[in-house]
């Protein structure tokens, strides 16, 4: 190769380089101004685990231990005594070692009342890991302070303003359910 | 002399002893190699594992099935799905369970989907590595969008754990099919960019032709998979070779080159993204937009006794598993068959006698994930 073709390599090359990052430089930025801006998560993303209490306050949770049996890390640990009065069990412990979590979210496809939810808070980072072995308080104050989460059983719920638990609207379910809540005759037509 | 850490020979004042990583940035992760430098020539090179063993294999022995398949996710962290496969599968062929068609579309969709990130991340690590900045932030910018929609339908990114036996853990998303057809032209679209940056550049040109040569014996010799294997002329890929879920219906090429070199390695992987697009052009007509997405497994899952060994072409090439089942409903064995492995077997021979500025071009041609080679 001639020294003559050899320049006139690197000069198309450099141009062609510039040219095509030239083109990036107007085009949106992918980035979010996190903490500014705070990212639009779908609402099947499982950030962090929460239990779900009903409207009245009373626990949602059987205590059936599924959720414990189907954990893959094996890090919930639950304790349960007989109620004295009436049937059913209640919980002496619930705890979840978030730090040993793995998110995959099998405990609460395992879940038959949709009590362990997956939410979207993932702001969880800690200088002291021990705040992350959560119990049933923490838990639920997750479930307090969120205002929507998914379980496969009952799709994704939303918390009122006026502090109702209800079922998200179908264009806010993720794949499947949608189907599921339209009213048959349409899904027929 | 013990062969694990070189020792310098006496009398040879010649030859440097040099540690490259575990924490070296160009190590993809934490690679070990102990290089003997004779000035810029590799005398010898002596590469260590291990750095991130976690134990998976043998956390795997005391978990239920279903319980498996999220510690499989955590293998080659970049390539999510695909490492829930061969696992997936396998038990399926134990169990006997119907897969329904469109469940194998979704899956194989998914894992193209995957294939195609993880051939980002290669192309902008390999990029960094060779000391360009800018391709690494497209291809990540790329990347995010098939992540995206990876945790729209599967609620997580890179470890979604979204494969179940018998199927997919829940549908697509309503606007699935529509994204990935909007995320396809605009891959398209962007390959021309890439072309320019990376195989047409002179400066790569430069660092790769006829570095790193691997010849086509040498590699059936150590047993390399995937682009590795292909860049040498070999036109094996288990897609085609041994044909699962949705693959038997799409058309596609293997491609394949003579050369064996760095750039041979650069360029096949180039054609893989476009086969990649290909596939899931085709998939976006196949599949239909609604219908079963999970077949009927049982509740508990446990296959009867007996062993069975399944393979999948991921991103880095033959990821196999062997599972041996005693009957219960826990695995006897799990053994997980990774390319990134076999593949990395070959650094001796293609280190030896190169440059040291070769070598981190060389490594990065290889694409090791180290989640899946140390386990
Ligand atoms: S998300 Fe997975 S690892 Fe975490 S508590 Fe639930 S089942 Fe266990
Ligand atoms: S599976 Fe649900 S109901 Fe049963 S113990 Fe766990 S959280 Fe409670």
């Amino acid at each position: 190769m001639s020294l003559l073709q050899e320049v006139w390599q690197a000069v198309k090359a450099i141009g062609t380089g510039m040219a095509t990052v030239h083109k990036r430089v107007y085009e949106e930025a992918p980035t979010e101004f996190y903490p500014y801006v705070k990212p639009d998560l779908p609402p099947v993303s499982v950030q962090s685990l929460a239990l779900v209490e009903n409207e009245d306050g009373s626990e949602r949770c059987i205590v059936c231990l599924q959720c414990e049996r189907a954990c893959p890390a094996q890090v919930i640990t639950i304790e349960r005594h007989r109620n004295p009065e009436g049937k059913g069990f209640l919980i002496d412990r619930f705890d979840i070692d978030l730090v040993n979590c793995m998110y995959c979210a099998a405990c609460v496809e395992a879940c038959p009342v949709s009590s362990i939810v997956t939410i979207q808070d993932f702001e969880m980072s800690t200088y002291d890991l021990r705040t992350l072995r959560a119990d049933i308080d923490f838990l639920h104050e997750q479930a307090r302070n969120s205002r929507q989460w998914y379980s496969p059983k009952f799709g994704v719920e939303i918390r009122t303003e006026d502090g109702r638990i209800e079922k998200a609207p179908p264009e806010m379910q993720p794949g499947g359910l949608a189907e599921i809540l339209k009213p048959a005759e349409e899904v027929d037509s | 002399m013990s062969t694990m850490n070189l020792e310098p020979v006496p009398g040879r004042t010649d030859e440097m002893i040099v540690n490259m990583g575990p924490q070296h940035p160009a190590t993809h992760g934490v690679l070990r190699v102990v290089l003997g430098l004779e000035g810029e020539r590799i005398t010898r090179a002596v590469p260590h594992i291990g750095y991130l063993h976690r134990n998976h294999e043998k956390i795997e022995e005391a978990r239920t099935y279903p319980m498996v398949i999220p510690y499989t996710d955590r293998m080659d962290y970049v390539s999510g799905t695909q490492n829930e496969l061969p696992f997936v599968l396998a038990i399926e062929d134990m169990l006997g369970v119907e897969v329904p068609d469109r469940a194998r579309k979704i899956r194989t969709m998914f894992f193209e989907l995957f294939r195609l990130a993880s051939h980002l991340v290669w192309m902008g690590t390999a990029m960094l590595d060779l000391g360009a900045i800018s391709p690494f932030l497209y291809t990540f910018w790329d990347r995010e969008i098939i992540l995206g929609i990876v945790e729209k339908t599967a609620g997580a990114r890179m470890l979604p754990n979204y494969y179940t036996f018998g199927g997919v853990r829940r549908d697509v998303h309503p606007d699935f099919f529509k994204e990935v057809a909007d995320l396809l032209d605009h891959l398209e679209r962007r390959m021309v960019d890439y072309e320019h940056l990376v195989l047409e550049s002179p400066v790569v040109h430069a660092r790769t032709i006829g570095v790193g040569v691997l010849s086509k014996e040498r590699a059936i010799a150590r047993g390399v998979s995937g682009p590795v294997l292909r860049a040498s002329g070999v036109a094996y890929d288990v897609r085609k070779a041994f044909p699962y879920d949705a693959y038997p219906d799409v058309e596609f090429e293997i491609p394949t080159s003579p050369d064996g070199d760095t750039y041979a390695r650069f360029w096949v992987r180039f054609q893989e993204m476009y086969q990649s697009i290909r596939i899931l052009r085709q998939l976006l007509e196949l599949t239909p937009k609604t219908g079963p997405f999970k077949g009927k497994a049982p509740a508990r899952i446990k296959p009867p006794a007996g062993e069975r060994y399944r393979a999948v072409e991921n991103s880095r090439g033959e990821l196999g598993v062997f599972v041996i089942s005693d009957g219960t409903d826990k695995p006897y064995r799990v053994k997980h068959r990774g390319a990134a492995f076999s593949n990395l077997q070959i650094i001796p021979d293609l280190f030896i006698g190169a440059k040291f500025s070769d070598a981190i071009a060389i490594l990065s041609s290889l694409d090791p994930v180290f989640g899946e080679i140390d386990r």
